[in-house]
């Protein structure tokens, strides 16, 4: 049997969960990985959630906001932008393989490609297999 | 704290989901999990029945927090927040699982989509356990009105709130009023003159006293919310000399009527525009129908007038959609051709004839009665123009396959007419920023939903009308703009506003006064008081974007709805 990865996706309400949305009443089929959190802006997005996705069992997390330069709330995803790279730099050192945590822009009106990247990332952390981050902490609190 | 008691709710929306997602499976999965007293399926849940239903067994098994899972939130949220409220429950103690547009319809695996869904719905049951009961907040709706764009539509708009007692601010780039139709002569179908419309609605504009025309004028900024908003608006003095003025007025509604703008037809090699004089665009040619001198560069009455519809339109390489009103403009050049050149060959080169409105199908015929000859061709076979030889009777050649005879058909002319479409403006970026609206792939703006709130838009108090939504005739964005004053008539009738009860809110007992959230909010909707050495939101301009509450190091500021604890519990229920 393959590996399904699970991948949780926080989406923000005006551009990219509208645009999922799109997808859907377009019928354009993508992967049923991506399980999706609707927060306001990408700007909400606590870096401890996707932490805690992480060590909740997930195997990826994606992250989807605005296009720069259309943010309902003006400037959200560029406080997420700036988070990110931060994010990420904590992820290597905790051996997070990079392809496990991803951001994308997606407008309202790209259905297509909320589906191509959500395709693109099952393939991509499907490859990576399981994330380990769960069973190693489990593992430590063991041995503690 | 009572005890839960959450109803789940799993909707079949007729097969759409139940084709799909094995519901009952999901009822029966979300029937153990903590809290849940009861777990239904219906197959219609936005039905009155489906209401009906969820306010039943509030009042029979003592619900105190309810689960739908069906389509977006985008789409019912509001209508299950009010059968709760119905029915006595804080309408905050709903959550929906979309398991319709982000599951059934984007899946086709039964079983994947199946659990998919039961993790969702999982996800939503231990999402409303943690949701807090949250009082809507009630404001003040200001009579004013903004208008953006004064054309046909803006103008129409602004009479009819104007009328009602409003007070009209009608902004507009130009140096005039009447945008894209004061530049047309009659219109299709029934020939009634342009200017004649116009000169009615400009006249009693001008003369309204409660509409201010604000022309050679852009707005420079909208800021506040729903029913109180503050918009700045930047004049140049009319003779270009001098220094802008520049006024603040309070509005309670925006309406952006911006419009359209013409495809350049340069663009299209084939058709020579710009290097042979004869070809002109359809604008270009109004031009000469309003001055009645229909003639060549030349000076000459044209014997061969060709019409190319859809230039720019029903292509994939420029913009794959219908314009919509040229196929009938087209319809009415022959008609005019005939009139001002009698004894005039025209002949009318289209792709498909698009006649769908009211009494176009009379028009179509009426101009195949006067002698028009029309050749149809395949999209993306462009005709080719091209300047005639000396030994020709005409000044051009056009060069059609022509796909109902299949045969490749040479005709002369000496004037083209080049239908060209309409596209978003380029400024429809810029003012989208400015009022906060989103704008599709061709960056016409997006309305709230495209058929049941077509001049609405996502951003409350804003709305949207006429060509700038997407390309449409005078009836039409007339028509929008009269709903969209009536949708603000309604809510200037009730006077009072019930606004959404999300917004940010700092726990004074930990914000260590560090300011860092100040900086962040967009809105300046954060203030500090030097006093207490603690920040403060201000409710009414919280957008409740939540920037401030990921970005605050003491964890002093809550998402009131998207709570840490409450997308916490939604990670654990999509991963459980």
């Amino acid at each position: 049997m393959t590996f399904e990865p699970k991948i949780v996706g926080f989406l923000c309400n005006w551009c990219s969960y509208t645009g999922a949305d799109l997808a859907g009443t377009s019928r354009i089929h993508y992967a049923p990985n991506v399980r999706v959190i609707r927060v306001m802006c990408s700007a909400r997005i606590d870096p401890t959630f996707v932490l805690k996705a992480l060590t909740d069992g997930a195997d990826g997390v994606l992250i989807c906001g605005c296009h720069p330069g259309d943010c309902h709330y003006s400037e959200g995803n560029y406080k997420m932008m700036r988070r990110y790279p931060l994010l990420k730099k904590l992820l290597a050192d905790y051996g997070i393989e990079d392809e496990r945590v991803r951001l994308e822009w997606v407008s309202a009106s790209e259905g297509q490609r909320f589906a191509d990247i959500v395709n693109d990332m099952t393939e991509r952390v499907r490859a990576l297999g399981p994330c380990s981050v769960k069973t190693d902490l489990a593992t430590d609190m063991a041995e503690r | 704290m009572e005890d839960l008691k959450i109803g789940v709710y799993i909707c079949n929306c007729g097969t759409n989901i139940a084709k799909v997602v094995d519901c009952d499976a999901v009822v029966e999965s979300a029937a153990s999990l903590p809290g849940v007293v009861v777990s239904r399926p219906y197959k219609y849940m936005c039905s009155n029945p489906g209401q009906e239903m969820i306010v039943q067994d509030i009042k029979e098994h003592g619900l105190n927090r309810v689960v739908v899972s069906a389509c977006s939130p985008r789409m019912h949220e509001p209508t299950f927040r009010k059968a709760l409220q119905n029915a006595g429950v804080n309408p905050y103690f709903l959550e929906m699982a979309n398991i319709r547009e982000q599951c059934s319809w984007v899946h086709e695996d039964g079983a994947q989509a199946t659990e998919k869904a039961t993790s969702l719905t999982r996800a939503a049951v231990l999402r409303v356990a943690q949701h807090e009961p949250l009082e809507r907040r009630s404001v003040d709706m200001c009579k004013n009105l903004l208008v953006i764009g004064a054309g046909i539509t803006g103008m129409t708009a602004a009479l009819d709130l104007a009328d009602a007692g409003s007070k009209v601010y009608l902004v507009d780039r130009a140096d005039r009023l009447g945008g894209n139709v004061a530049r047309v002569d009659l219109t299709a179908p029934y020939l009634d003159s342009a200017r004649d419309m116009m000169t009615e609605r400009m006249t009693r504009v001008v003369e309204h006293p409660n509409i201010e025309v604000l022309l050679n004028s852009e707005v420079e900024d909208v800021s506040g919310f729903v029913g109180n908003f503050q918009t700045t608006i930047i004049s140049k003095p009319a003779d270009g000399k001098g220094t802008p003025t520049k006024v603040t007025h309070d509005v309670g509604s925006v309406i952006v009527c911006t419009g359209y703008k013409e495809f350049d037809a340069s663009r299209i090699t084939h058709y020579g525009y710009g290097k042979l004089p004869n070809v002109v665009t359809s604008f270009e040619f109004e031009k000469m129908l309003r001055a009645g001198r229909v003639e060549t560069k030349e000076g000459k009455a044209p014997q061969y007038v060709a019409i190319v519809h859809c230039v720019g339109s029903r292509n994939m390489e420029f913009h794959p959609y219908c314009s919509r009103v040229c196929c009938m403009t087209a319809l009415k050049y022959a008609q005019e051709v005939k009139s001002a050149v009698p004894g005039a060959y025209v002949s009318d080169i289209y792709i498909d004839m698009h006649a769908f409105g009211k009494g176009h199908e009379d028009f179509y015929r009426r101009s195949s009665e006067v002698k028009t000859l029309f050749l149809m061709y395949a999209k993306n076979d462009y005709p080719v123009i091209r300047k005639a030889g000396p030994k020709d009777d005409c000044e051009m050649l056009i060069e059609v396959n022509e796909t109902l005879s299949h045969e490749t058909i040479e005709i002369p002319a000496d004037m083209v007419i080049l239908m060209v479409g309409m596209e978003a403006r380029e400024d429809s970026g810029e003012i989208a920023r400015l009022v906060n609206i989103s704008r599709d792939k061709d960056g016409w703006f997006i309305e709230s939903h495209p058929k049941l709130d077509p001049v609405a838009t996502t951003t409350d108090g804003i709305y949207i009308a006429g060509g700038c939504q997407f390309p449409k005739d005078i009836p039409d964005s007339v028509a929008q703009a009269r709903a969209a004053a009536a949708r603000i008539l309604g809510r200037i009738a009730k006077g009072k506003l019930d606004i959404d009860a999300v917004f940010a809110e700092v726990d004074e007992d930990h914000c260590s006064g560090c300011r860092m959230c100040n900086e962040l909010c967009p809105y300046t909707a954060i203030e500090y008081d030097a006093e207490k050495k603690r920040s403060h939101v201000i409710s009414a301009l919280c957008k409740a974007c939540g920037a401030c509450v990921a970005a605050c190091p003491s964890g002093a500021i809550a998402a009131r709805h998207f709570t840490d604890r409450q997308i916490y519990a939604q990670i654990e229920g999509v991963l459980a």
